[in-house]
């Protein structure tokens, strides 16, 4: 089981969504933490076979899996951030269909379209139209189809965007139990999705990985440290123009910033130092805060 | 996966809209091909409607059912003189001409026909004809045919001399001498309905099948289900191949069904009497196909049904290269009027004439092309356009699916 990425390139006219890519991947949770336009979806699509590479190579077990095309796509399991389905459908029928054009058996098709509709909780709701579900609903439906065929390659797209916490929480359970002897590629831009499921996150940006490893080895792998300490609010200003600020809270003497910075901040004696977390690592490398507001779950 | 796929067709609220529509259509149809030939002048000079107005009217026509001899058309001619000779017939008042009408109901497409094939010449039509015959032109019915299409062909005045060439004159002429004769008349109204009406279902039913057909391809990308479809591991190969065999499935099934209804209703209504009979012992008396009335109809739907397929293949094709659904609706539309387009360009008229009759339209309304002069002389062997035009969509029908399974699963998905 390895799925393997040499010097892979997606060229679209003057941008290289991907840009010389490499990597190599056996079992377990991999996390793709990129902000918007990083390439992710790119990538994933081109794992997916959906979009040819302009140069590199992606094999599995050696093989090319272009050319392996039909026998590739059997073990392949592949949720899209733009998660579309048939509007008409039932969850039941389009689980039924989706099998089918996975080349399932009836049969099988049948016990695996139950099986995945309990593991993600749409047993209520399996006879609704897919079109009347709640977004959370949708995502599970659409967790469930690209496990049909117990896929050894599962890629998923963003797969908690818009989704609440309580719901992203259940989310990443389910990945993580989903994620037993396959190979989960998981894209975000959402640190907390993959900073305790990821056997390794790669961080994108511009189209390469910039950094890539164990949470903990991101986090050491930083040169900066963090610092935290409270300053007045009239001069939190200054500190978020000079500084890479991760947080910012307001404390009843004035505010409490949590900065990056290799040295104590400038003048600031009070300053206490802090363990640094994947979050400042996101901050570090992307000039911003990762998440999109529902990020601190 | 095909079950699926028709299933995606028929979920939707509007392809089981666009079916009842098709049927209260085809019903308003029937109703129209049956009621206008529902009309019984009664002895008092009334209009009867209705059901057993029609069963009179049949069993007067049917009274003068049998081989059209030389004795029948005699008194033919004989029972029509003696009604235009009555006082009633002459008279001035409505009621008593409506009265002397009534009595001639009997006879009165045999005396159509006498109409026809006495014509002065081959393209004038006179009413009052039948009226101005003599029992002893009766042998002349006939030959009459026969003479009148050669005096036709070899008219300068009209154009037609040069307008075919002498191997299509030649085959026309011979086609003609092959009609078998005396022919059998009998009453058929029912075939004649069917085959008027024909058209008009099939017009309804390709409005609907393309809107139906229109979104098999391109719903993929307009519900962005592309994505898992083509990253399946039979997404490339054959659940495409299930598309186009469920398109071509809920074609045959749309299309038969409706022409099953269409036909058994007007024809179980008006009567299959007349199957047998000649296409040219009615109103298609020019028709140069020796053809009977039930063979025309089958011929006339097999051939819609050719274009049924074709116009849907096309509109797959269409929606799967350009991914929407707007333009695959608008493909048989399009095609339906892209006749009246042609036929407003200032062009040589037989060139015209040669383009229509092969337009996938056309196979449409094939009933047309029965009593149409539309010819292909292929280096000596001459046909009408009617098997080149079905032979034609059988080639083309066939050859689709494979572009359109091509252009599908070649695309770079983006
Ligand atoms: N089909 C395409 N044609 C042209 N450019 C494209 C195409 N798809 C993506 N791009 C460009 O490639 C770059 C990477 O896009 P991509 O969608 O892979 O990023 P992403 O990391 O998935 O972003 P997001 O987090 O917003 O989903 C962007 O600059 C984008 O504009
Ligand atoms: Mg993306």
């Amino acid at each position: 089981m390895e799925l393997k990425i040499t010097d892979l390139t997606k060229q679209f006219k003057e941008v290289a969504a991907v840009d010389g890519v490499s990597c190599t991947m056996t079992g377990g949770v991999y996390g793709l933490l990129g902000a918007n336009g990083a390439g992710k979806t790119t990538l994933m699509r081109m794992l997916c076979t959906l979009n040819t590479p302009t140069s590199g190579q992606i094999t599995w077990d050696g093989q090319d899996i272009f050319s392996m095309a039909e026998a590739y796509r059997r073990i392949l399991g592949y949720l899209p951030q733009d998660f579309g389905y048939y509007p008409d459908f039932t969850v039941e029928d389009y689980m039924l269909y989706i099998a089918s054009i996975k080349g399932l058996r009836p049969v099988v098709a049948k016990r695996r379209t139950a099986e995945l509709i309990r593991q993600v909780g749409l047993d209520k709701a399996s006879g609704r139209k897919m079109k009347k579900l709640s977004g959370g609903m949708k995502r599970r439906a659409g967790i469930a189809q690209a496990m049909l065929n117990d896929p050894q390659i599962l890629i998923l797209d963003e797969p908690t965007a818009g989704l609440d916490p309580t719901e992203r929480i259940r989310f990443r359970n389910l990945i993580s139990e989903l994620s037993e002897e396959r190979i989960v590629l998981l894209s975000t831009h959402i640190v907390s999705d993959v900073e305790y499921i990821a056997k390794e996150i790669l961080l994108m940006k511009d189209g390469r990985f910039i950094c890539r490893g164990t949470a903990d080895e991101l986090i050491a792998s930083m040169p900066e440290r963090v610092w935290s300490l409270t300053v007045p609010k009239k001069e939190a200003e200054g500190y978020l123009r000079r500084y890479k600020v991760s947080n910012v809270k307001a404390v009843p003497n004035g505010a409490q910033l949590r900065i990056l910075s290799a040295e104590p901040p400038a003048g600031m004696q009070s300053a206490q130092l802090q363990e640094a977390t994947l979050e400042d690592v996101f901050l570090y490398h992307f000039g911003e805060r990762s998440g999109d507001g529902n990020g601190e779950v | 996966m095909v079950k699926y796929e028709i299933k995606k067709v028929f979920a939707r609220r509007g392809g089981v809209i666009a079916l009842l529509i098709m049927l209260v259509l085809t019903v308003y149809t029937c109703w129209f091909a049956t009621n206008s030939s529902s009309e019984w002048v009664n002895e008092n000079g009334d209009t009867e409607t209705g059901y057993h107005a029609m069963v009179k009217k049949r069993e007067a026509q049917r009274a003068w059912s049998g081989i059209l001899d030389e004795e029948k058309i005699r008194r033919v001619i004989e029972e029509n003189l003696r009604i235009t000779s009555t006082p009633e017939y002459n008279s001035k008042d409505v009621r008593l001409s409506n009265i002397a009408f009534g009595w001639g109901q009997g006879i009165h497409e045999i005396r159509g026909l006498l109409n026809h094939y006495f014509a002065v010449d081959f393209q004038t039509s006179d009413y009052y004809r039948a009226n101005s015959l003599t029992p002893d032109m009766a042998g002349e019915f006939y030959p009459n045919r026969i003479r009148l299409l050669k005096e036709f062909l070899a008219d300068e005045a009209n154009g037609s001399y040069y307008r075919f060439s002498d191997a299509e004159k030649d085959w026309m002429i011979r086609q003609y001498e092959a009609l078998k004769t005396p022919f059998y008349v009998d009453y058929m109204q029912g075939w004649d309905n069917v085959l008027t009406y024909y058209p008009t279902v099939s017009m309804i039913l390709i409005m609907v099948l393309g809107y139906l057909m229109a979104g098999i391809f391109s719903n993929e990308f307009q519900w962005k289900s592309d994505s898992i479809f083509f990253s399946s591991a039979h997404g490339r190969n054959s659940a495409i191949r299930a598309k186009l065999a469920a398109g071509f499935l809920i074609v045959t099934a749309v299309y038969w069904a409706a022409i099953l209804v269409y036909s058994l209703t007007v024809l179980g209504y008006l009567g299959f009497y007349g199957a047998s009979c000649p296409l040219q012992a009615s109103g298609r008396w020019k028709s140069f196909y020796n053809l009977t009335n039930a063979q025309a109809y089958l011929i006339v739907i097999l051939g819609g049904y050719i274009g049924c397929v074709f116009i849907a293949f096309l509109t797959m094709l269409i929606s799967a290269c350009s991914r929407s659904t707007v333009l695959g609706v608008m493909t048989p539309v399009l095609i339906i009027f892209l006749p009246n387009f042609i036929q407003n360009l200032s062009f040589d008229a037989v060139i015209i004439d040669k383009i229509l009759a092969l337009l996938p339209a056309r196979l449409l309304e094939l009933n047309m092309e029965l009593v149409y002069f539309d010819l292909f002389d292929f280096g000596g062997f001459v046909t009408g356009a009617l098997p080149v035009a079905i032979a034609l969509y059988v080639i083309l029908s066939a050859a689709l699916p494979p572009v359109i399974y091509r252009e599908y699963r070649r695309k770079e998905i983006m």
